[in-house]
């Protein structure tokens, strides 16, 4: 067990400096500004450091480390070529108020991203600005608000989600100030139409939903909940967190959204580093697009002296939209993650269709092979599908609560016995409308002796015993972390020793 | 697309596994109505090296910074950040990880996340820190909104909240966005000419939500008038302070003058300016807003055998749980930009991070003795300590002098038009410890022979 403050090397040891360019004593703070006693940090030379991270690494899961089926995530492989990039010089060492002229081919990275976002989405025009899903979603829904402000339609106060909707769609809709209506979802966590129809009234504004839904099941009715909420004036808003199943096949600008948000760290592949960066560009229809957060980019023909410092014979020139709500991130959003993204779609460029394609074909292969393997070692009837459906998407849901009954095993017993196969384990308890739910998200990265391997282990693990399996998981760097000791013992920090 | 795709060439063996015969049928739920057709307009798949060929062409096309003397600053300062760091922080098990739902596999960035809240926690001096927002504006536009949800009951000016008038507009624009949709009301407190925080308006905001204000200001001002107000406001009325983080190294912490709430751009330990993302954002408080402040925070505790485990915890505050009664919507966040901030913290160690900030303030000292020597150009704060940066009054137009500058390779400063419109002579150049005492001559005998030829020519 190491711990960064058990350092207590010698003064300043683990990072050597030049000298300033003046001697200290010209600083000379008065008493109101200097700082009395430096922050009681650890003392370590680069050696310990190196160790200290490197042994840290080791006690963390990742995709580099084995499989990871978190659904709803789209734990993909991360090219490592997109980190390379992401260090050459004229990005990492931009700065984001340089003139248009230093920037030419940032901005035309940005430009083509705007216009690759916009064709597989549908949508008129794209802001990269938005940094995560959920600051696309909030981005969103202050768009429409202004929008809205500006026709005079300010009865509509109401923002309509699925009771299976993300956390995060009513959070962000409330931060704008709406009220939050929920549905109820149908058995099959499909759309209610009856319900949205009930609800759907001139003080809607927005409807927050994702398609394929939470369950990965694709809303066939999702025409129809677009032209209810259009019928009564409202806008439809796309949850991007499941676009890794639809790029080239169909669209949110086909399905009658009016806007929608971008995971790029999910469908695109920015490294998701323990819980972030990410980076959340939205989309919108044209009626929308003079509310969005500025500067966008557009590109024209050079005009002077810019055709000696022009890309491509294109100049690309930032502008601000009429009626911009203004800014959501002080900068330009998350450039070095658009970046790595643009390095994964020109992956693919056209051939984006085939990407979705393997990651359904595979979530379904999966599914078929987890079903396949229980049968064969006699615990089918511990496990049924979260939902009745003959093909998923990207994701699909197991419902565990059969096992709950028969022998009080849950969800979370089945992840952490996974864990100890060697597994990152899929999303338990979510969504709530499956009891003792577990999401599992392959991705297309994974290869078909991986998914067959995780089927046969997924049978072994609900063939344990619920006391070995209440006991797991015990290959671990821990085991069950008592997460209601945490809370009631609360330890956020560091105690020196006199406190 | 071939290298990312390991089952491609062998869909018609997983499918015939499911009973199927094409792809098509794994669709077959997707109407007709809403199907794309045709291909994606798109160019064609690139292979790894072509990507890099092509990465390399648009980015090297761009002026980097380090390949000009630069002063620009403005809220994202060229510190140097240690080799290990990078070596570090892109290792595998780190990079792709995903939010640690799972604690006992994900003990290694639950544990570097506590111990980064330790290192901010102890920098700022406050008891409590999360694990990082978006950046600097968002962290200090949650701030607000976590004040006015604790203060508001008690407050004699309910929803509101005052900040300084010289915040930046793309930083108050941001606290706008995320302000009104609760309908808070932003005021102003005033600046002296000399720019330091006009205490008889500090004296206005007694009764409100919060006051926000920035050390070093956004003129690079250190304003000793700071450690007067909590006493001023009151301990109904939060105190929230944005700092430059290494100038902590030399400057007050400001849990020390009573501040409730610290943000600031965590930029400057651990990472590169990258176009201004991804970056983090640095949230402290103390204890009375634990339960109200927005982010994830990580709680130290014992797995069944009692052995210390990390895990996160105080989640019934965020959307996964509370949903639209969360403190925020935030679920992503910059997690591994805060690893590479605790890093390079852990790296410098106490004396390192003293001698970075003396590193950072004496380039500033050297090229404000230096400047204010120069004819034609007035420092017009020059009373005041600074931090990074200052502002420099030129005899012309701030715009023709930078573009000057710029056509014979120095990135000369910020504008500060931009800011302020009515300052069309003002730059704010910054010092950082990557100046040279060659680069501060450089611009300093460039802006004199510039400030000299606006004099003849006027």
């Amino acid at each position: 067990m190491s711990h960064l403050f058990e350092h207590k090397g010698a003064k300043g040891q683990g990072y050597s400096q030049p000298a300033p360019v003046l001697p200290e004593s010209v600083i000379a703070l008065p008493p109101s500004l200097a700082r009395k006693n430096l922050p009681r940090w650890p003392r370590l030379s680069e050696p310990e450091m190196v160790r200290h991270y490197t042994w840290m690494s080791k006690r963390n899961f990742g995709i580099d480390t084995g499989f990871y089926p978190l659904g709803s995530c789209t734990m993909k492989h991360n090219p490592r070529v997109n980190e390379v990039i992401a260090q050459i010089p004229g990005i990492a060492d931009i700065h984001p108020h340089q003139p248009e002229h230093h920037i030419q081919g940032l901005l035309a990275i940005f430009h083509e991203m705007q216009y690759m976002l916009e064709v597989c989405s549908g949508m008129d025009q794209v802001t990269l600005q938005p940094v995560a899903g959920a600051q696309g979603e909030f981005t969103a829904v202050r768009c429409v608000q202004e929008y809205f402000r500006l026709r005079g339609e300010t009865q509509r106060t109401k923002v309509i989600v699925p009771d299976s909707a993300h956390g995060t769609n009513p959070a962000s809709a409330a931060m704008c100030g709406f009220e939050i209506v929920e549905i109820p979802s149908r058995v099959d966590g499909r759309i209610d139409l009856d319900a949205l129809r009930a609800v759907a009234d001139e003080t809607t504004a927005v409807m927050m939903i994702t398609n394929p839904n939470t369950l990965g099941l694709f809303e066939a009715d999702i025409v129809e909940a677009s032209a209810i909420v259009h019928e009564v004036g409202g806008q439809m808003y796309y949850d991007g967190a499941n676009f890794n199943a639809i790029l080239g096949i169909t669209s949110p600008g086909l399905m009658g959204f009016d806007a929608v948000h971008f995971n790029l760290h999910k469908t695109f592949s920015q490294p998701h580093g323990g819980g972030g960066p990410g980076s959340g560009p939205i989309g919108v229809k044209s009626h929308l697009a003079q509310f969005l957060p500025g500067p966008l980019v557009a590109k024209r023909s050079p005009v002077g002296d810019e055709s000696q410092m022009a890309i491509d014979d294109m100049w690309y020139t930032w502008y601000q939209p009429t009626h911009s709500i203004g800014k959501v991130q002080q900068w330009h959003g998350n450039a070095g993650a658009v970046i790595r993204c643009w390095a994964y779609y020109r992956r693919y460029g056209r051939g984006l269709r085939t990407m979705s394609e393997h990651a359904v074909l595979n979530a379904n292969y999966l599914r078929h092979a987890i079903h396949k393997a229980a049968k064969e070692a006699g615990v089918d009837s511990m496990v049924k599908d979260g939902a009745e459906a003959k093909v998923a998407k990207h994701e699909f849901t197991l419902s565990l609560q059969p096992a709950k009954e028969m022998y009080g095993i849950s969800a979370m017993d089945v992840a952490k016995g996974l864990l100890d196969k060697g597994y990152m384990a899929p999303t338990v308890y979510f969504p709530l409308v499956v009891p003792e739910c577990m999401m599992v998200e392959p991705t297309e990265t994974e290869s078909k002796e991986t998914l067959d391997t995780f089927a046969i282990h997924f049978a072994e693990v609900l063939k344990i015993d619920a006391e070995t399996l209440h006991a797991a998981p015990i290959t671990t760097p821990v085991r069950r972390v008592d997460e209601v000791y945490a809370a009631r013992n609360l330890c956020l920090r560091h105690p020196y020793d006199d406190e | 697309m071939v290298d990312q795709l390991p089952n491609l060439g062998r869909e018609a063996e997983m499918l015939a596994a499911m009973g199927m015969s094409s792809i098509e049928d794994l669709f077959e739920d997707i109407p007709a109505e809403v199907r794309m057709t045709g291909d994606l307009p798109l160019p064609p798949p690139q292979s790894e090296e072509e990507i890099l060929a092509d990465a390399r062409r648009l980015l090297g096309a761009n002026v980097a910074m380090g390949e000009r003397v630069s002063f620009l600053g403005a809220g994202l300062y060229r510190n140097y950040v240690p080799a290990s760091v990078f070596q570090l922080v892109t290792r595998g098990e780190f990079l792709t990880a995903y939010t640690p739902y799972q604690p006992e596999v994900s003990q290694g960035m639950l544990q570097a996340m506590w111990e980064f809240q330790s290192l901010i926690s102890e920098l700022v001096g406050l008891p409590v820190a999360n694990l990082s927002l978006y950046d600097g504006s968002t962290a200090a536009a949650e701030a607000l909104t976590c004040v006015v949800r604790v203060h508001s009951r008690k407050a004699t000016q309910k929803d509101t909240v005052y900040v300084s008038e010289l915040t930046p507009p793309d930083r108050l624009s941001v606290m706008h966005n995320y302000c009104q949709g609760a309908e808070i009301k932003i005021k102003f407190l005033r600046h002296h000419a000399d720019g330091t925080l006009d205490l008889d308006s500090v004296a206005e905001a007694a009764g409100s939500c919060g006051v926000y204000i920035e050390q070093p200001n956004p003129l690079g001002i250190l304003d000793g008038g700071l450690s007067q107000i909590k006493e001023i406001v009151g301990e109904h009325t939060a105190l929230i302070v944005a700092v430059q983080p290494v100038s902590l190294g030399l400057v007050e912490a400001p849990g020390q003058y009573g501040a409730d709430i610290v943000v600031g751009e965590g930029q400057p330990l651990g990472s590169p300016i990258t176009g201004g993302g991804p970056i983090y954002g640095i949230f402290a408080c103390s204890k009375a807003y634990l339960r109200l402040m927005p982010g994830r925070i990580v709680g130290r505790s014992i797995d069944v055998d009692g052995k210390v485990a990390y895990c996160l915890t105080l989640s019934t505050r965020e959307q996964h749980i509370r949903r639209h009664r969360a403190t925020s919507n935030i679920c992503t966040n910059e997690t591994l930009i805060a690893l590479m901030g605790a890093m390079h913290m852990a790296l410098l160690g106490p004396e390192g991070l003293q001698s970075l900030a003396v590193r950072n303030m004496t380039a500033c000292i050297l090229a404000k003795q230096k400047l204010s020597e120069v004819e034609h150009i007035v420092l017009p704060h020059s009373n005041s300590h600074h931090f990074n940066e200052f502002v420099i009054e030129l005899p012309g137009s701030s715009k023709d002098c930078l573009a000057h500058l710029d056509g014979i390779g120095i990135i000369g400063g910020f504008d500060l038009s931009a800011w302020y419109p009515e300052r069309t002579n003002w730059i704010l150049a910054t010092f950082t410890d990557q100046t040279s005492a060659k680069q501060i001559d450089l611009l300093v005998s460039k802006l004199a022979a510039w400030a000299s030829a606006q004099g003849v020519s006027a």
